[in-house]
């Protein structure tokens, strides 16, 4: 058959992406004013937001916020549960997720912070596992969390794309995350990693690293874990 | 008609190392009951220019227990008093009657399809006829009956207006005309009436979606093609069901992995609709109670996946999405 095909298009294949939203994550000066974080990821997108309730004492102001607003304007709506001052028990903390679920499509939760899977089983499909950096102990890797989400068989994956990178950054760990988990696939954390492992804004070098595997999950919602790079 | 060796569906579960169970089942299924059919209804005395020609989920291969028999008698000619075999004795074949608006189990005249698209003449049924004919159709009898009408039908599309590299606009407008014919039909039967409103804005979500994109994707691959390989492209296209083309075509682009998340989700749809108890929750869910249903949550969540990833090869690949951009919106 006599065929055309076209060259490859150049751009960013993030500005290319559709959608990408911004986690509240790193609006630390807006900490606690969820009405100005939300407006603050609308200025990056109107399509879909990471909420970010990263500390347990954020929990009921967010409920509080969700409960009271009549509608966000965003397609995809997620929650990040907390990975950090955990006080309350995994059945109280299960409660207010499970409440949040109401207002968003997932729950993004670390594996690492489960202590129970059986208490999560409740959130079925809206819970998200996300993969971990090379700080943390557990949920790094595919045979990690394989482990995890055979306890949890409904969960889905986060692709913490960075976190991947920072465990073995010629991506391989990436690929095999990938590999193991499409199927599950359903949204991207992405961003670049200080050298103390924060996130900070995707460099282009990250950007075309990461890009191979990017490519395979242009059906997701993309979270930015920093700010946009600036132009 | 190029429905064996190896399929592009079985080669996207193998590139994604993934397994699409409940569509691999209905084809089974679909495979089964033709068979059956197909015994039955040699035996009826066959006019030379007619055959039996199953639609629906017959064409998409992907029969569950409650699929009906949509069928109608094809005649490769101009209308005429009598044809065999009657649709009396056709019917008498089928176990599931087809439904009740009169688009199936009725003698159809290729001529009409042929000569009445456009215009008054070219009413709703005669469009959904010649739709689902091009694209979600499998002949039971007399194939090369079948042949010949369908390939009178692309011939009136792929007239002399067609250019060589470029989407044939007049099928791509018939197409693109009918699924939005689909959602503001769905729109006017719930004016009518809040019967059937789940399942029906179920089929929307999914069948009538694969439906539709079993026929965009391939036509606006047309633009890889000069005039003589577009044809031969489509007849080929067309003698696979919708989710074969639509494998196809995520295998072709490089979106492996979306295409096999789109279509694990419509496998996983499949699978659900096939359980008479989901069945049942959807035939009874309307607008008002439909955020109650889990049955009706779990059609929104697949019904996006499988969408999300048809965007996905549509405006996240290399070549397609400037051919969208070109063509699909005006």
């Amino acid at each position: 058959m006599a065929t055309a095909t076209r060259p490859e298009r150049g751009e960013s294949i993030v500005s290319r992406h559709h959608p990408v939203g911004a986690s509240t994550g790193y609006m630390g000066n807006l900490r606690g004013d969820w009405k100005a974080q939300v407006a603050e990821s609308w200025t990056v997108s109107p399509f879909a937001i990471e909420l970010s309730a990263l500390s347990e004492t954020e929990l009921p102001s967010l409920r509080q916020y969700l409960s009271a607003v009549p509608s966000l304007p965003f397609r995809y709506v997620s929650v990040h549960g907390p990975s950090k001052n955990r006080q309350l028990d995994e059945e109280s903390l299960v409660s207010e997720l499970t409440e949040l679920a109401r207002y968003a499509d997932a729950i993004v939760m670390h594996p690492d912070t489960i202590d129970s899977a059986d208490r999560y089983q409740g959130l079925g499909r809206k819970l998200l596992l996300e993969n971990m950096d090379a700080r943390k102990s557990w949920g790094r890797t595919r045979d990690e969390l394989a482990a995890s989400f055979a306890d949890l068989p409904e969960a889905g994956f986060c692709f913490d794309i960075a976190h991947a990178w920072s465990i073995k950054p010629d991506m391989s760990v990436a690929a095999d995350l990938l590999d193991g988990f499409s199927d599950r696939l359903r949204h991207v954390h992405l961003s670049s990693l200080s050298d103390e492992l924060h996130h900070v804004p995707l460099t282009e070098e990250h950007e075309q690293l990461f890009g191979p595997l990017l490519d395979r999950c242009v059906d997701v919602p993309w979270i930015l874990e920093a700010p946009p790079r600036a132009a | 008609m190029a429905r064996g060796g190896t399929r592009p569906l079985d080669r996207l579960g193998s590139e994604a190392g993934r397994e699409f169970p409940h569509l691999l089942a209905a084809r089974e299924r679909t495979a089964a009951g033709m068979g059956e059919r197909r015994s039955s209804l040699a035996e009826l005395k066959h006019d030379p220019d007619t055959c039996v020609v199953l639609m629906g989920s017959w064409g998409r291969e992907e029969v569950t227990a409650e699929s009906d028999d949509d069928f109608m008698i094809l005649v490769d000619g101009s209308e005429r008093d009598h044809v065999e075999p009657s649709v009396e004795a056709a019917r008498g074949v089928f176990d599931r009657a087809p439904g009740e608006q009169g688009v199936f189990g009725e003698p159809v005249y290729c001529e009409e399809l042929v000569e009445n698209i456009g215009l008054d003449r070219d009413d709703n049924r005669n469009l959904t006829r010649r739709m689902l004919f091009l694209l979600e159709s499998v002949p039971v009898t007399a194939e090369g009956v079948y042949s010949s009408a369908r390939g009178k039908v692309l011939d009136r599309y792929l007239d002399e207006s067609i250019k060589a590299f470029h989407p044939p606009r007049f099928l791509l407008n018939d197409t693109v005309r009918y699924w939005r014919t689909m959602c503001v039909d769905f729109a006017a039967k719930e004016r009518a009436g809040p019967e059937k409103w789940g399942i029906r804005n179920a089929k929307l979500r999914t069948s009538r979606k694969i439906l539709f994109a079993g026929g965009l994707l391939p036509l606006l691959d047309c633009s890889r093609f000069d005039r003589k390989a577009m044809r031969e492209f489509l007849e080929q296209q067309l003698g696979m069901p919708p989710t074969d083309r639509i494998a196809k075509t995520f295998l072709e682009h490089g979106a492996v992995d979306a295409g096999a998340r789109a279509l694990g989700a419509y496998d996983e749809f499949l699978g659900r609709l096939n359980d008479e108890s989901f069945r049942r929750e959807l035939q009874e869910v309307t607008r008002d109670s439909a955020d109650e249903s889990a049955a009706f949550a779990d059609v929104r969540r697949l019904g996006r996946d499988l969408q999300a990833g048809l965007l996905a090869v549509l405006y996240e690949t290399d070549y397609l999405p400037q051919v969208v951009r070109d063509y699909a919106i005006f």
